[in-house]
């Protein structure tokens, strides 16, 4: 098929009020208005040849509309490189729930940009990644800094859109945005050549492709009710179950549907377990939060699912990080009930009894309301009392009377003093689970973390965004030292920029999750793991980054005025902690074991016999 | 199990690509293939013929449902529908054998020179197949090109 843009029927609002409307634009000034009408507030990129001409029109955007104070409208902050430009843009999104906004020019510019346009496609992430492109007479003739952005995007994004008909630029910005916002959210690429970002072009002001087949699809999703049948079938088996458990995902948060979820678990008295992406759509303060579950997740949420009869899965994916074995998930659920806004998910790794495909808050709305209305009171006074106790009996727990500095005792250090308010983003690895396990969150989109890709190095720049998106907010990247290092040239941005940012770097001297599983699959071979010979210096590194506050902490006793004196510096601050190099993530459900087979650790009492862990490397992953 | 999917397609840059991708992603060989313009300037009908598992075909279809540059799709395996496929054939061999050999199956003359005769033949893919067994039988087939399937929906009418 012939790269042809679609602008056949496109949808003009009858008439634009846009007070440019009827005015020629070149191309560049049309992306960024577009951007100035989205509402955008800041954008991520990193500039070069084929992007040159809107990043002119940036720079004229803000000469001419600056704020009374004087700063610009639309600030466009440099990273590193395009992958902290793109993951700034993602923490905005996630931290705001906004589409994040990152410019990056042809070849590698675009090609970096991959990785987070991945992640975000894997955690739904709202992001617009607008690429320049050689000119459209060069596309395809090898020509410097050229790379085939629309294949390599198209299997990573939501959408990938190749402007190659310049008149259409305007429209295919706008539906840009529309797609990466709607549904279930993800990043949308735009491949702009640099001869479309220099042609003149009558701007319209509200122009939109069609996407006919996306658009009757999201009408179909967004119009979905629950109709009195089926909600009274759903009643029926969860009156008919006694010990029902909410299993809350990453939907709860992107769908803003944390007050309905609250509001229905309380209105019948349900507990609720989250992913990791779900952390934060449910307070994990509120007395029915059993906190997160899974390969590293809190025993008690873990035995709560093997013990409950009905799994009501809201926005969750059943990912092989929660499942583990499908089969032998929820072994005693009579009922599993789903909701989700993407008919691929429902019954794609379990099969589901009762479903409905539509808005999650729409949905958990009308679910209460009709609850409440057919005087729906069960007891599950006795469950209730059940899953207390499991929380009490197998609390999160580490060894408190160390004398190497234990990870959870400094998280658990930042989460007093912050009282659980701030906004965190982590690396990958042991420190993003000491930090999920550790942290509270009263709210959603405060939990920034790469889930589904695993992503080393999301930290940094997903606080930088998130510290645009949130002024108001403390932000904390807590991060490991070899994650830290697969970004850290944005340790400058944080200066250069003067977010206040506090960096926290968990230093066991090397990949420790890694470290984990040769542990315990791999007889102990750290291959290419420890780091313990690496010269690194953080703190004088984070000093010549212009941190003026950078200090490594190596005594426990010190953990708690050493915090409260980082936390409260005002500007950016960067902390090294030396931590034990042997602490574990516990608990712990093995690759391809089943919830029954977890391993607790010596701090957090188990409930069987600890069943002798594979010595073998295995399969799965 | 074999299946069939007809969609309807956005003409848009690697939109094509991104389907095929969906099923390569998952180790699944696409068996036939064809895209062509409709009556819309702005969309392709595309049919695709895979063999695999039941419930993982499935889940491509729906994820093949969320593509944007999908505007239907549909699987017609289990529905009523008419499928054909074209043959070009190529056969070095006895004329009057071929002349024959094309009565039986209504296939069409389409060049010959000398012992060489170009054929064309629709029909539905087990039948294309039974065609080229009869073409082995009577003379060398020298080329022959399969255009995949091409298939439409047949609604129920009422009698």
């Amino acid at each position: 098929m012939n790269a042809q843009p679609d602008t056949v029927g496109d949808i003009r609002r009858p008439t634009s009020t846009h007070p440019l409307a009827g005015r020629t634009l070149t191309g560049a000034d049309i992306v960024v208005q577009v951007l100035a009408d989205e509402g955008l507030d800041v954008l991520f990129g990193y500039s070069g040849g084929a992007i040159l001409p809107v990043y002119d029109a940036v720079f004229r955007f803000n000469a001419a509309h600056p704020r009374d104070d004087g700063s610009d409208p639309m600030p466009l902050i440099v990273p590193a490189n395009e992958q902290g430009a793109c993951f700034m843009a993602a923490g905005y999104a996630r931290a705001s729930g906004r589409v994040g906004v990152a410019l990056v020019t042809s070849g590698p510019g675009a090609t970096n940009a991959v990785t987070p346009v991945r992640d975000s496609m894997a955690d739904s992430i709202p992001l617009v990644v607008i690429s320049g492109q050689v000119p459209t007479g060069s596309i395809g003739t090898d020509a410097f800094q050229e790379a085939p952005i629309s294949t390599i995007m198209g299997s990573c994004a939501k959408h990938v859109f190749l402007v190659t008909d310049a008149a259409s630029l305007e429209a295919t910005l706008r539906t840009a945005f529309h797609i990466a916002r709607s549904g279930r959210p993800g990043p949308v690429v735009v491949d702009i050549p640099k001869d479309v970002q220099n042609a003149p072009l009558v701007f319209d002001g509200g122009r939109e492709l069609p996407v006919r087949g996306y658009r009757s699809r999201l009408r179909a999703v967004e119009a979905a009710t629950i109709a009195d049948a089926e909600c009274a079938r759903f009643f029926a088996a969860l009156g008919r179950a006694s010990r029902p458990l909410i299993y809350a995902g990453g939907g709860v948060v992107s769908a803003g549907a944390s007050e309905a979820l609250h509001d229905f678990a309380h209105a019948f008295g349900i507990p609720v377990v989250t992913t990791l992406m779900g952390i934060g759509g449910f307070d994990t303060t509120d007395p029915l939060a059993l906190d997160m579950l899974g390969m590293h997740g809190a025993a008690y949420a873990n035995y709560a699912m093997d013990d409950c009869d009905f799994v009501l899965a809201l926005g969750a994916r059943f990912d092989d990080r929660v499942v583990g074995v499908p089969a032998k998930f929820a072994p005693k659920a009579r009922t599993i009930a789903q909701i989700d806004i993407d008919p691929a998910e429902i019954g794609k790794v379990k099969g589901a009894d009762w479903h409905h495909v539509g808005t999650l808050d729409v949905a958990l709305s009308r679910l209460t309301a009709y609850g409440r209305q057919h005087g729906f009171g069960p007891d599950y006074s006795e469950w209730l009392d059940h899953v207390a106790a499991l929380k009490t009996r197998h609390s999160m727990n580490f060894c408190r009377d160390s004398e190497t500095i234990q990870p959870c005792a400094v998280i658990e250090a930042i989460n007093r003093i912050t009282d659980g308010r701030a906004i965190i983003s982590t690396g990958v690895g042991q420190h993003q689970m000491w930090a999920a396990q550790y942290f509270d969150f009263r709210e959603p989109r405060h939990w920034l973390t790469s889930g589904s890709m695993g992503t080393m190095g999301f930290g940094l720049p997903a606080a930088i965004g998130a510290q645009f998106a949130r002024r108001d907010r403390v932000v904390i990247d807590i991060d490991g030292d070899a994650s830290i290092r697969m970004n850290i040239g944005e340790l400058e941005t944080v200066t250069t920029y003067g977010l206040p940012v506090k960096v926290v770097v968990l230093n066991n001297s090397g990949d420790g999750m890694v470290r984990q599983w040769q542990k315990l699959f791999f007889k102990g071979r750290f291959s290419a793991s420890d780091k313990s010979l690496h010269k690194k210096d953080f703190v004088r590194a984070a000093q010549a980054d212009g941190f003026e506050w950078a200090q490594r902490l190596v005594d426990p006793a010190a953990i708690e005025s050493t915090v409260a004196d980082f936390l409260a510096f005002d500007g950016p601050a960067f902390l090294e902690v030396v931590i034990d190099p042997d602490a574990g993530v516990y608990p712990m459900v093995g690759p391809g074991a089943t919830y029954a087979e977890m391993i607790t650790g010596d701090w957090i009492a188990s409930r069987s016999t600890p069943v002798a862990s594979a010595t073998e490397p295995t399969g799965m992953f | 199990m074999r299946h069939l999917i007809s969609m309807l397609l956005q003409n848009e840059a690697g939109a094509l690509a991104r389907v095929a991708g969906l099923f390569a992603s998952r180790g699944y060989n696409i068996e036939s293939l064809t895209v062509a313009a409709t009556l819309h300037e702005d969309a392709s009908r595309l049919t695709l013929v895979v063999f695999g598992d039941d419930a993982v075909v499935e889940q491509i279809v729906k994820q093949s449902s969320k593509l944007v540059d999908v505007i239907e799709i549909a699987e017609l395996t289990g529905r009523e529908h008419v499928e054909r496929e074209l043959l070009v054939a190529r056969i070095d061999g006895d004329v009057s054998a071929v002349d024959a050999l094309l009565a039986r199956f209504g296939a069409r003359l389409l060049q010959r020179q000398g012992s060489h005769s170009v054929v064309e033949y629709t029909g539905r893919a087990d039948e294309i197949d039974l065609i080229l067994d009869a073409m082995h039988r009577v003379g060398e087939l020298v080329d022959h090109a399969r255009s995949g399937i091409a298939a439409i929906e047949q609604p129920l009418v009422a009698a």
